[in-house]
């Protein structure tokens, strides 16, 4: 009844022939680009409960008898709040796992080489949620005003300020003067809140209308079928009813994980790291800027230069070159493995050596410098760790190219011997 | 005389040329206004980075802790004790945070300015120069002199006995030593400002 009248004003049936029939290829790895969208939806609900009693302020109050920054005493007094600290669990959980998804999404996308003719837009897009969402993430440390947020926006505002030539002129605009400055966190704020999330939501719906307008990528396995049906269609299950189901049962499960893991496992507790003060407790930050973080620390102190005028610093080799030159290495790949005509199956991972052991190097070298943040608990000096980190990586890229190329001519022998 | 291409087309400029000439220059208008909010968004103003103010005359309290804010003893000092101190009514300035440790003045071998301690007293600026953790004191209960200076942040190791020097880790300098000295009433007093540059070096 109530969808008759509003069939007979917008043509609902148009749009669902058009769209609610768009075809999803079942497979569970396709399923990490939507717990990423999913975790988003959590923390924008969660984000809007903490907006409402946050204060973005470093002015000091009166908070149990001492003197803390506004911004400090009003996560606590969230903290008091019934499920308050639940809530702001699951938001920093969400956060965690909304990166984590996009990784596996992007490494899926990489080891099925999706990211082919004509799919290089979309994987452009991917990229640039990776960095906005770790934007976010970022901004989002320093909001409690914590001494752990104090210190680790610290680190980044020098790391801006090492950036070659323009350093200076960056790290003040991102930071709003130099930190700490009082209108650092009002700017992150406003970052957090407001900038990051309309980038975002942005760019997801950018991505999703590339990818109903381009389809899926499929497995190879459809396309004998679809040779025998003659279509060009893309063969899977609909977004409505299947695929809906499927995605409503997702984005609960995950809630339900979320929720567990927010009442059980705590997450920055602001108390214990009490309001900024003159001591650094050793801490580390959250696992995704680890590879930066161990990296940081493997740089020798001595190591700098003079380029074009401007000092080249350790901080800036460590946390401006490093991480740089991997996200040009992404935006690259689908330029450098190119398809001359468009490609829309699933590559086989084990066909192709060269790519996957490379994917592989990559994984492995983010898992090294992973390590290597952890070298005073290790007692690894960082000259051997950083010897330790080349070697492994290479070793990974080496015995994986080696194994791949060994299996996929075994694989042509097999086929040959069948025909 | 009209002018006229080579196909003898009339060169002046099309409404559609002119349109599009127009919106560009336009832009063009605009977005140069708009720069001028880029100088604005990035205040110069000085809020943050390191300007210590410590002088020599300056009497040392603790920088936290019960006692924060209170006089430091010598008496209370052996060889190993280290503590974290600001200059007396100077405490609002991180810049000013000062790593003091007690050895044994027999240790001290160079850099470290020798004029600049006194009874095994030394001091070093406590901000890394890294990036701006403040340093810690990594005591070894059992061998006083393998005890060492270090950052908790990215594992800057600095040996006290010797100006700080940089033993490990991606510090580029020393941190600056500051001259302290036990006035007459057992209480400590600096003797100087930082002997160098404090704070990150970028």
């Amino acid at each position: 009844m109530i969808a008759k009248w509003f069939d007979e004003r917008l043509d609902l049936k148009k749009f669902k022939e058009k769209f609610l029939n768009k075809a999803f290829p079942a497979h569970p790895t396709f399923l990490f680009g939507e717990i990423a969208l999913f975790s988003f939806i959590t923390l924008v609900i969660t984000g809007i409960f903490l907006g409402l009693f946050y204060e973005p302020s470093t002015g000091q109050v009166s908070l149990f008898g001492a003197m803390v920054p506004a911004a400090y005493a009003s996560v606590v007094k969230i903290d008091l709040l019934p499920m308050g600290v639940i809530i702001r669990r699951i938001h920093h959980w969400s956060a965690m796992i909304m990166i984590a998804a996009i990784i596996a999404h992007l490494a899926r996308v990489y080891f099925t080489s999706a990211y082919r003719k004509p799919r290089e837009i979309n994987w452009l897009i991917g990229l640039s949620l990776l960095a906005v969402t770790l934007g976010a993430a970022f901004t989002g440390y320093l909001l409690p005003y914590s001494q752990f947020s104090v210190t680790a926006t610290s680190i980044a505002y020098y790391i801006a300020k090492s950036v070659p030539w323009a350093g200076d002129w960056i790290s003040r605009l991102l930071f709003n003067g130099e930190f700490p400055a009082h209108g650092t966190v009002p700017r992150f704020f406003f970052l957090h809140v407001m900038l990051i999330p309309i980038g975002l939501i942005t760019l997801i719906g950018a991505h999703l209308l590339v990818l109903v307008k381009q389809k899926h990528t499929e497995p190879k396995a459809n396309s004998k079928r679809k040779a025998a049906q003659g279509g060009r269609r893309l063969i899977g299950i609909p977004v409505w009813p299947e695929q809906s189901y499927i995605s409503v049962s997702l984005f609960f499960f995950l809630l339900f994980v979320v929720v567990l893991m927010a009442t059980y496992i705590p997450l920055n507790p602001i108390e214990r790291y009490g309001p900024p003060s003159p001591v650094t407790p050793v801490m580390r930050p959250d696992w995704y800027f680890l590879p930066i973080y161990g990296f940081l620390k493997l740089i020798p102190g001595d190591l700098s230069f003079t380029l074009l005028g401007s000092k080249i610093t350790p901080e800036a080799i460590g946390g401006v070159f490093f991480p740089g030159i991997l996200a040009l290495i992404l935006v690259a790949i689908p330029f450098l493995d190119r398809a001359s005509s468009p490609q829309n199956y699933i590559e086989n991972p084990l066909h192709r050596p060269f790519m996957t052991s490379s994917g592989i190097a990559g994984a492995m070298l983010l898992f090294m410098t992973t390590v290597s943040g952890y070298i005073d608990v290790l007692h690894i000096a960082p000259a051997s760790m950083a010897i330790y980190v080349v070697v492994v990586t290479a070793a990974a890229w080496v015995v994986s190219y080696l194994l791949l190329r060994l299996y996929s001519r075994a694989a042509k022998k097999g086929e040959h011997v069948k025909s | 005389m009209v002018e006229t291409d080579s196909e003898g087309r009339d060169k002046k400029v099309t409404r559609r040329q002119f349109a599009r000439g127009f919106v560009l220059a336009a832009l063009a208008a605009a977005t140069g206004s708009l720069l001028s909010f880029l100088k604005l968004l990035a205040p110069s103003k000085k809020g943050g980075g390191y300007v210590a103010t410590v002088a020599a005359g300056d009497r040392l309290v603790y920088a936290g802790g019960n006692r924060q804010g209170s006089l430091l003893k010598a008496s209370e000092f052996k060889a190993g004790d280290a503590v974290l101190v600001y200059p007396e009514g100077k405490s609002g300035n991180e810049a000013n945070l000062v790593q003091l440790i007690r050895l044994e003045e027999s240790e001290f071998k160079a850099p470290t300015r020798k004029e600049l301690t006194d009874q095994g007293f030394v001091a070093y600026s406590a901000i890394c120069t890294h990036l701006g953790c403040i340093v810690g004191w990594i005591k070894d209960k059992k061998d006083p002199e393998a005890s060492y200076i270090e950052c908790p942040c990215h594992n800057s190791i600095f040996n006290p006995e010797q100006g700080a020097r940089v033993m490990g880790g991606p510090a580029p300098i020393p941190l600056a030593q500051i001259g302290v000295k036990v006035s007459a009433d057992g209480t400590l007093v600096f003797t100087s400002g930082f002997s160098g540059p404090i704070g990150p070096q970028v």
